[in-house]
């Protein structure tokens, strides 16, 4: 099957006063067409700048892509495009959900006005056309009285509602690639599932690849097929779904694993965090990221990153536990 | 849209009668009493005087029929000029504040504007920190001082422009630009702290997600919202400026409000003073109920909230 979007060692990072951020140190997935990828890891790891790198949503001082590729369609380099040949790529073959439906949305522009502005610059449909189709959309996702309610503003709507709006307005071109950055973070949990099933319903529809960055495991193995689990501006380790529940071999996995809530567990139904806190990305350790925080941490931790290696097919992961040279060791 | 007009005009009437009612009570507590020289009268002059102004009679039947008299617009007859009444004064002097005024607000906030967004849109640029230095010294240059370098340099000295008087077109630019001093740098700044606010927004990182091009950017998500702020100062903003006719008006010799104003005070000119304060809170009043309006129009949350409680 073709690959979407392949992004191959990218970096980022930003200039800030106190020094050079580096946000994100060599990050390398593939997104096959039709697929959803997850990407998890705690806050600040970088997966907000990873997903807005690939929009190239992010401005120029202060950030500034030191390394990578990202390869959309097979054919297109987003990291070579000028920002104006970006501009026809946003909205029409990339849409992207943000995080807080509160304030993504403009408070003084009707929903209309804001889901047809992307239709009238991609398509060049007049405003008549483009009115139709947003009233398609509304119904696409969910949303009832689609005559009144395009004429509303987004105080008019609630949390969950504005989120199915901004759903409408990134999908309005049909884009190939939807990026949602923690679409239902900010959302009560009963609306969290229902915006969860609209997005499988309408990747059904309209087919496009999605990446879906979220906290939250059960959405992960509800929508995903493949989960990419990141870690101080680095890919840790990724894998099916079923790679990353079933047989995780990170240990910084098996402490995501572990932090989640274990419904089934009455008794101890506690929530145990990682020990501890992720690196200062102004300094990264020399060696493996993790290594402050890993229970499993050896020597050579401290002084060599570990290479990424593949342990079966999809499954792959970087940790020196893994690595056949330490294993004769530990043997 | 409608109630919430309706709404606000109510309000504007309840804050009108409220000034009236507290300028009233004002006069008749006022100590001593408001004939000249007073302490010359006899008693009989004194007691003649008062039944001719009717101040002799039951308090309420005064405040009711200063309610009557004002809500025909009658403001009563001036100490100082006993032929002339306080209307005939706005008629025929307000026309020259009005007009220094509304030409002052205009351009300045137009141009405060302008440096504002250019400010903004070159954040930490050189036309950013130029911008912001004329905006510090116009707050920092009282009218008083830079009206008087104005008149020197502009309009005696190099002789570009009259320095004094209200004949013509030219005589308005340099008190008009005296006054603007002020409201250029108040606006540049509020609108170019404002700007870059929205320009951080989320829903900014939106539009841009939707491919929009920079300039549509600004001109459709940013400029609408950024300007919110200015629509809420316009009120104050006439306010600094009203108080600025009653200086520059004195430094360039505008026969203006201003002028009787001042004269007022010096005179002790009561009907006059009251009758110019009721009439400068009833246009600042005026100016803040469209302002409000004004404000109900561009922000959607604010027109359909108020308008539907
Ligand atoms: N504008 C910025 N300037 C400096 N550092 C930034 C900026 N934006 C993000 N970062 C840094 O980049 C790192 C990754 O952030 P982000 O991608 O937002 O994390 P998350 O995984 O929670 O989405 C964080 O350490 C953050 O401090
Ligand atoms: S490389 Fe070492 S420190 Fe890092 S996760 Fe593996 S065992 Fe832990
Ligand atoms: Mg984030």
């Amino acid at each position: 099957m073709k690959n979407i979007l392949e992004v191959k060692d990218l970096k980022v990072s930003f200039h800030t006063y106190a020094g050079e951020v580096q946000a994100v140190r060599g990050v390398s997935f593939e997104l096959r067409k039709g697929e959803v990828l997850a990407i998890v890891g705690e806050s600040g790891c970088g997966k907000s700048v990873t997903s807005q790198t690939i929009m190239r949503l992010i401005p120029s001082p202060p950030s500034i892509i030191k390394a990578g590729s990202i390869i959309f369609d097979e054919t297109i380099d987003l990291v070579q495009l000028s920002l104006k040949e970006m501009e026809s790529i946003r909205g029409s073959e990339i849409g992207m959900i943000f995080q807080d439906p509160m304030t993504s949305l403009n408070p003084t522009m009707t929903i209309g006005k804001q889901i047809t502005e992307g239709l009238v610059k991609h398509q060049g449909l007049t405003q008549e056309k483009a009115q139709k189709q947003a009233i398609e959309l509304l119904l696409l996702v969910g949303i009832s009285r689609p005559e009144t309610r395009i004429k509303q503003y987004p105080h008019e709507f609630s949390g969950g509602m504005r989120q199915r709006v901004m759903i409408a307005i990134s999908l309005a071109c049909r884009p190939k690639l939807l990026i949602a950055d923690e679409p239902t973070t900010a959302l009560d949990v009963t609306i969290q599932a229902q915006i969860i099933d609209l997005l499988k319903d309408l990747q059904d529809k309209i087919g496009s690849s999605i990446i879906i960055i979220t906290h939250n495991l059960g959405v992960v193995a509800d929508i995903a097929q493949r989960v990419a689990v990141m870690y101080a501006g680095k890919i840790v380790e990724q894998g099916t779904v079923d790679d990353i529940f079933y047989s995780a071999q990170h240990p910084y996995t098996w402490g995501l694993l572990h932090s989640i809530l274990r419904l089934d567990d009455e008794e101890k139904s506690e929530l145990v965090p990682i020990e501890g806190m992720p690196p200062d990305l102004l300094d990264p350790p020399l060696g493996c990221a993790f290594a402050a925080r890993c229970p499993h941490a050896l020597n050579i931790c401290l002084k060599e990153d570990p290479q990424t290696q593949i342990i079966q097919d999809e499954h792959s992961m970087a940790c020196w536990l893994m690595d056949k040279r330490v294993k004769v060791k530990i043997c | 849209m409608s109630r919430f007009i309706l709404r606000r005009f109510f309000y504007m009437l309840i804050t009108f009668w409220m000034i009236v009612t507290v300028t009233f009570v004002l006069m008749h507590n006022l100590p001593g009493d408001p004939f000249a020289n007073s302490e010359k009268l006899s008693t009989q002059q004194r007691a003649l005087l008062s039944k001719q102004y009717g101040l002799d009679r039951p308090i309420l039947v005064q405040y009711e029929e200063y309610l009557l008299h004002i809500g025909q617009g009658d403001l009563g007859v001036s100490f100082a000029y006993p032929t002339r009444k306080v209307t005939d004064i706005i008629k025929e002097s307000f026309p020259a504040s009005a007009e220094l005024g509304a030409e002052s607000i205009i351009f300045s906030v137009l141009v405060g504007l302008i440096l504002g967004i250019t400010a903004a849109l070159k954040h930490n640029k050189s036309w950013d920190y130029t911008a912001m230095f004329i905006a510090i010294v116009g707050v920092s240059i009282p009218s008083f001082v830079l009206g008087p370098i104005l008149q020197y340099w502009v309009g005696v000295k190099w002789g570009i422009l009259p320095a004094a008087l209200w004949d013509g077109p030219a005589n308005r630019i340099l008190p008009a630009l005296t006054l603007s001093f002020m409201t250029i740098a108040i606006t540049a700044r509020m609108m170019r702290t404002s700007m870059l606010d929205v320009l951080n927004a989320d829903y900014i990182k939106t539009a841009r997600s939707k491919g929009l091009s920079q300039f549509a950017i600004i001109l459709r998500h940013t400029l609408r919202n950024a300007i919110l702020p200015i629509v809420t100062v316009l009120g104050p903003i006439t306010v600094n400026v009203i108080t600025g006719t009653l200086v520059v008006e004195q430094i360039f010799a505008i026969p203006g409000l201003g002028k009787y104003f001042v004269q007022a005070v010096y005179s002790n000119d009561y009907t006059l003073i009251m009758g110019l304060t009721i009439f400068y809170s009833l246009l600042l009043i005026v100016v803040m109920f469209l302002t409000d309006i004004a404000y109900g129009f561009i922000d959607p949350r604010i027109r359909l909230a108020k308008g539907r409680n």
